[in-house]
């Protein structure tokens, strides 16, 4: 007797507790249901560009578009032997040298990025860049992005070093690994280790096929729009009494320092910067960067971007 | 020792506690699809998110709407960085909510196929500002599958979303969102 009555005690208080659930909060529902999902939290925009300041960032163009980009970096800012007229040459931005990227690139798939560029200097640049791993949360735990660049650089010009022009010795490759990580909403870094090999290099003792590098550049936000970055990156071998040339021997600069201040318009990203190399390709800023003592020997540049969307995959209503 | 009386009794106050509660509709097929651009005709720039969930309560009327804001999703990559990083801030506020009722549903409308007008009532809740919103809404009902669609404007503005002058002009005064959503119903 005692079972059955506690179970019409049960049910006739369920009928009534269920009248007083059924006013329950539809929408407090479905925000228990939204957080008890564990979610794939994918770090975005670790830079807001696909370059750090001279080099690759981790950021990949989007799928699907397609990026236009112009770096071009400026004369020597104070010119020590121009005096007065370095004012007139507006900070070597009207100086006679000048030194001009332009590339196209295009992610036909997320992960892949395919570019081809006019370097500067009579050479051309073909870039395949992959991400390798997106640093994330949730699903997966990733505490960095990888990325791998591949550039081929093709010397077109007609005198080059060595006197044997054949075809495959106008190439030399740059292979760069990009690890960078997102610490927080103010502060990104990347360590960028790289090897070149240049096929036909001056006959000397020191001028090395294979030259390589390491390098930490970073972004630091000050605004939605505005952000600091900085670079430096260290040529490891191949840079002391090399062969250059005209036949002297010099050494270069193993150093390749940059700050910069980007910003971001709505539409386009400009990447101001001062840095010591006059050249606009990675190539020669990383194995043959000219020594540069003083500040006024630096260069003024900018990269400036701007991407379209080709694939469509937002389907218009 | 259990009587057919009782049984038929327990059977009874089952069913009340069902009929009580109230039948209701979960769906996670919720689209809603804007252009932000002022002139409606330039589809460049416009959004797409498919993963709205909702449910609706026959009894009541009542319904609510859940959308991570991180799904929607642009042609261009860098107009979708700016909308997460820059607009909506995604990372503090994920999700855009409305809770409210239907005026003008009658749960027979679901039972036969047809095209039914009615209007919603409630409080959207996005980008953490909560306001009251009111629109028209209609629904189809064909083939056990019932959609509610639904066109309404919201203005970045009263959501304190800021946008930069730059872009200011390009963009419409309140942006038009086009909200599908289906139920099935069985």
């Amino acid at each position: 007797m005692d079972m059955k009555r506690k179970f019409w005690i049960g049910l006739i208080s369920m009928t009534f507790c269920s009248a007083v659930v059924a006013q329950d909060d539809l929408l407090a529902d479905l925000v228990k249901e939204d957080s008890s999902k564990v979610k794939e939290n994918i770090t975005i925009a670790t830079f807001k560009s696909t370059r750090v300041v001279n080099m690759h960032s981790v950021e990949m163009t989007g799928d699907g578009n397609l990026q236009f980009m112009i770096i071009h970096h400026f004369g020597a800012i104070w010119d020590k032997n121009e005096g007065a007229s370095n004012l007139a040459r507006l900070f070597g931005l009207n100086a006679s040298f000048a030194s001009t990227y332009m590339s196209f690139d295009y992610t036909p798939i997320r992960w892949m990025n395919l570019g081809i560029a006019w370097a500067g200097a009579s050479t051309m640049e073909g870039t395949a860049k992959f991400k390798l791993l997106r640093q994330q949360s949730g699903v997966r735990n990733y505490p960095v992005s990888v990325a791998w660049v591949s550039t081929a650089n093709f010397n077109a010009s007609k005198q080059l070093e060595s006197p044997n022009s054949f075809y495959w010795n106008r190439f030399s490759y740059l292979n760069q690994l990009l690890i960078g990580r997102k610490f927080s909403d103010l502060l990104s870094l990347q360590l960028t280790p790289a090897v070149i090999h240049r096929n036909i290099v001056a006959y000397g003792n020191s001028d090395a096929h294979t030259v390589f590098s390491v390098g930490l550049g970073g972004r630091v936000k000050l605004s939605d729009k505005q952000a600091i970055t900085f670079e430096y990156n260290r040529q490891l071998n191949g840079y002391e009494n090399v062969v250059d040339k005209t036949g002297a021997i010099i050494s270069y600069s193993p150093n390749l320092i940059s700050l910069g201040y980007d910003w971001d318009t709505g539409g386009h990203i400009f990447q101001f910067f001062f840095t010591n190399s006059s050249f606009a390709s990675n190539l020669p800023q990383l194995s043959a960067n000219p020594v540069r003592d003083s500040f006024g020997q630096w260069s003024i540049g900018f990269n400036l971007n701007r991407s379209y969307a080709i694939k469509k995959k937002v389907k218009t209503q | 020792m259990v009587n057919m009386k009782e049984v038929l009794l327990a059977g009874i106050l089952m069913m009340i506690t069902t009929v009580v509660c109230g039948q209701t509709y979960k769906t996670r097929d919720g689209n809603i699809y804007f252009n932000p651009n002022k002139n409606q005709s330039n589809k460049e720039y416009s959004a797409l998110s498919k993963e709205g969930t909702a449910v609706l309560k026959l009894e009541t009327s009542e319904v609510a709407f859940l959308v991570p804001m991180k799904s929607f999703h642009f042609n261009n990559a860098l107009l979708e960085e700016h909308f997460n990083e820059n607009y909506l801030h995604t990372n503090k506020f994920p999700n855009g909510t409305y809770r409210g009722k239907l005026i003008g549903f009658d749960k027979a409308m679901l039972a036969k196929d047809g095209e039914y007008k009615m209007s919603s009532e409630g409080k959207v809740e996005m980008h953490g500002v909560t306001r009251d919103f009111t629109s028209p809404v209609t629904l189809s009902v064909k083939g056990g599958v019932a959609t509610f669609k639904c066109i309404f404007n919201i203005k970045a503005a009263d959501y304190n979303i800021t946008i930069p002058d730059m872009v200011k002009p390009k963009l419409a005064e309140a942006t038009p969102l086009d909200a599908t959503i289906s139920f099935k119903m069985n």
